[in-house]
């Protein structure tokens, strides 16, 4: 699902945070990546979802190269992509329900199914009570929760999360674990988490990585 | 040749700054091509919120700007030439003044002012809270979901607007004529249709597309290159309204001089 190679990334000040990365993902392959903050785990996840140029190298994903030309669009209508943002990601102009169908709106679904993932990942994600607010009105648990119940109700096939488990309660934790401990069981999807602290998902059944910014090769089974 | 580089280096900006321009409005018109017929609902809902915006919450300030502008024009025409006869060519100073030239320029910089401003301080915050990103990555193509509505909504709205603002000018205008002279509202139109010309109704259209290109695609632009913190917002505002004011007169004299010179 995910072929990366050479690849090198820059912090915004100039300073190379890792290169000569190789990394492999294969479909249905889980991995965690780990690591110190600002040692680039968000950047790459970044880089491998096509949003944010790399300072050198190729990556593919899904058979269709990104990087060094494409970016994210190349993706649109090939490859059905969810990413949970560690803060922000969700439009500030539109209500929880409303950030997690627009994205469903714009498949082609008939609108009983739009509205059939909509509640349920809304409810999946105990967010039923504040589903009606804009992101800025509720918690920032929910605003984390939002984001996962977008990447839940759009069914992809390749999932990328940001530090997924940050700053949740036991509750909120155990919410959102349980939702992702399913994608991992899934071989239809392909899971890539970063998180600063690996103990966090001791449940998870994953290659695990430590990212250190040295040269190094990922592969996962 | 560190002095030439130095006279070179604004040119080489200027002609980026135009290609990505140029890039922006090809993009756009590209996407605006692949969408689907499940997706032009959500992007007319976009344009709709666009139009409420810029053209419908701008209708009283376009409007009661311009009711004054024209009455005020005809009452400097009249005390500065009325003895030279000045109501036998009332029609004659609305077109050429109120019509050709101010009618969509002011509009443009009316909008400008209110709508540029918030479309780039608007897709500022949008990047810096990742907002854009997440879009595309969710497989909502940022061009046919924030560019195109924001573009059609500005391009309905100036069109919209310049009507409401010539209409509300040639009252203001006919308002000072009727109670300074006692001229009928049959003679005053009569004047005005008989200088205005086909030139002018073509001549305003072009400007009713170019300004609302331009308003546009300078506030995207300089939205979007927003990347690191909310500091830089005030500065993409401020680089929009100076661009998008130089490039709409510069648009106006280009047209003027194409069309009536």
């Amino acid at each position: 699902m995910i072929q990366a190679s050479d690849l090198a990334l820059q912090a915004p000040d100039g300073r190379l945070l890792m290169e000569g990365l190789e990394l492999a993902v294969p479909r249905g392959g889980n991995l965690l990546l780990t690591g110190p903050s600002g040692c680039g785990k968000s950047r790459l996840l970044k880089v491998l979802a096509g949003t944010e140029r790399p300072a050198r190298g190729q990556v593919r994903v899904g058979g269709r190269e990104i990087w060094p030309v494409g970016g994210v669009l190349a993706l649109t209508g090939h490859v059905r992509l969810g990413f949970a943002f560690a803060s922000g990601g969700l439009l500030s102009n539109l209500s929880l329900r409303e950030n997690i169908a627009l994205p469903l709106r714009f498949l082609d679904l008939p609108l009983p199914d739009q509205q059939r993932r909509t509640e349920g990942a809304l409810q999946r994600l105990d967010l039923q009570a504040v589903a009606g607010l804009r992101p800025h009105a509720v918690s920032a648990a929910a605003r984390k929760h939002g984001n996962l119940a977008r990447v839940l109700a759009l069914e992809p096939e390749l999932i990328l999360l940001d530090d997924p488990l940050e700053g949740l309660d036991a509750g909120d934790r155990a919410i959102a674990q349980d939702l992702i401990q399913a994608w991992s069981e899934s071989a239809a999807v392909t899971l890539l988490i970063a998180a600063e602290e690996p103990h966090a998902f001791s449940f998870l059944e994953a290659e695990r990585h430590q990212l250190s910014g040295a040269p190094m090769s990922v592969e996962s089974p | 040749m560190a002095y030439l580089a130095r006279l070179g280096a604004p040119v080489r900006g200027f002609l980026e700054f135009l290609g990505d321009q140029a890039h922006l409005v090809l993009r756009t018109l590209r996407h605006a091509l692949l969408l689907r017929m499940n997706q032009l609902a959500v992007v007319a809902g976009q344009v709709k919120l666009q139009i409420r915006f810029t053209g419908l919450d701008a209708l009283w300030l376009v409007s009661g700007t311009a009711l004054l502008l024209g009455a005020v024009t005809l009452i400097q025409a009249f005390s500065q030439l009325s003895g030279l006869g000045a109501e036998n060519y009332i029609g004659v100073l609305m077109v050429l003044i109120i019509l050709r030239e101010l009618g969509p320029l002011l509009t443009a910089v009316l909008i400008i002012g209110r709508s540029a401003t918030a479309i780039a301080a608007e897709l500022g915050a949008m990047q810096l809270n990742g907002e854009v990103d997440a879009l595309a990555i969710h497989g909502i193509n940022p061009y046919q979901y924030l560019l195109l509505p924001r573009w059609l909504g500005v391009l309905i709205s100036v069109f919209v607007l310049v009507v409401f603002f010539d209409t509300a000018a040639l009252a203001g205008g006919f308002l000072v004529a009727k109670f300074k002279y006692g001229v009928t509202f049959g003679f005053y139109m009569e004047s005005v249709r008989q200088t205005l010309s086909n030139l002018d109704f073509l001549a305003t259209l072009l400007k009713i597309v170019l300004f609302a290109g331009a308003i546009t695609f300078h506030a995207c632009h300089f939205g979007l290159r927003i990347q690191r913190s909310q500091t830089e917002i005030p500065q993409a505002v401020t680089k929009t309204v100076v661009s998008a004011l130089v490039a709409v007169f510069a648009l106006d004299g280009l047209i003027a001089a194409l069309f009536y010179f």
